[in-house]
């Protein structure tokens, strides 16, 4: 019992941090969940996905949305431009991930996570 | 203008869909180079697309095949409703070069753990046997 109580905690205490995160950097925050649950708490990678979803269903970002919002800072224009073709996109993504292999897929696109991360990180800091 | 931006919509869509990841961690560096919107501005476009519920028809078939720690996935939406309103609240005063700056270093440790997360899945595939998968 007592043993089921400290897991949840340190569960509920890591997907905060990665609210911190969401809400500094307006993502969506599985990037960080997934592997923390994987590394950090044993689940295995599937079960770390779908657990994962189930946190991303509610709007989770609502609050930091709405703090957003009061100082101007949200495009409503643009996000609703965006929406439906995520969702298509999406769809054909799904379609087209279940044909390649998503081990090099995933390797080129932490690549470039990579590039682009200090690319921001130079063109903020270096000028 | 809102051809490009439909358009940027189905390319990051197809990322999404490809390798399960939140669009955001895509979303708010093409908002920033591609559409030219400041990084604040970029941040909150992308929390209110994140909004609407994107992933649940993924969900749904993670439930089939048990998948899902119910009572962890409630806590993680809890600390990650609070969380998020706690990151707001920190990056909203910042200047938007720092935040950039700062989004930079979020993307590089992101890029580590979506590295280290694809070495993990090729070794227990390699363990399991190409039958294994799907």
């Amino acid at each position: 019992m007592a043993e089921r109580i400290r897991r949840g905690a340190g569960i509920f205490a890591i997907a905060s941090v990665c609210g911190v995160a969401s809400g500094m950097f307006g993502i969506g925050g599985g990037v960080l969940l997934v592997p923390l649950l994987v590394l950090l708490f044993a689940f295995s990678q599937h079960r770390a996905q779908g657990t994962s979803l189930v946190a991303l269903i509610p709007p989770t970002g609502l609050l930091a949305l709405i703090a957003y919002s009061k100082q101007g800072f949200v495009s409503w224009k643009t996000g609703l431009l965006l929406i439906p073709g995520l969702f298509v996109g999406g769809i054909a993504g799904g379609i087209i991930a279940k044909k390649i292999k998503p081990r090099p897929m995933s390797q080129v696109f932490a690549g470039i996570l990579l590039a682009l991360g200090a690319w921001q990180a130079l063109s903020a800091w270096w000028r | 203008m809102t051809f490009i931006i439909l358009l940027l919509g189905l390319s990051v869509g197809v990322l999404v869909g490809l390798l399960g990841i939140g669009g955001g961690v895509v979303l708010v560096p093409a908002l920033v180079y591609l559409l030219h919107l400041d990084q604040h501005l970029a941040q909150g476009t992308s929390l209110f697309i994140l909004l609407p519920p994107i992933g649940l028809g993924a969900l749904h078939e993670y439930w089939k095949q048990g998948q899902v720690d119910l009572n962890a996935g409630i806590l993680c939406a809890l600390g990650m409703l609070f969380g998020a309103y706690a990151g707001s609240l920190i990056a909203l005063p910042l200047p938007s070069t720092n935040l950039k700056g700062m989004f930079g270093c979020f993307l590089i440790l992101a890029g580590i753990l979506l590295w280290r997360k694809a070495q993990l899945e090729g070794r227990a595939v390699s363990k399991a046997g190409e039958t294994a998968r799907g």
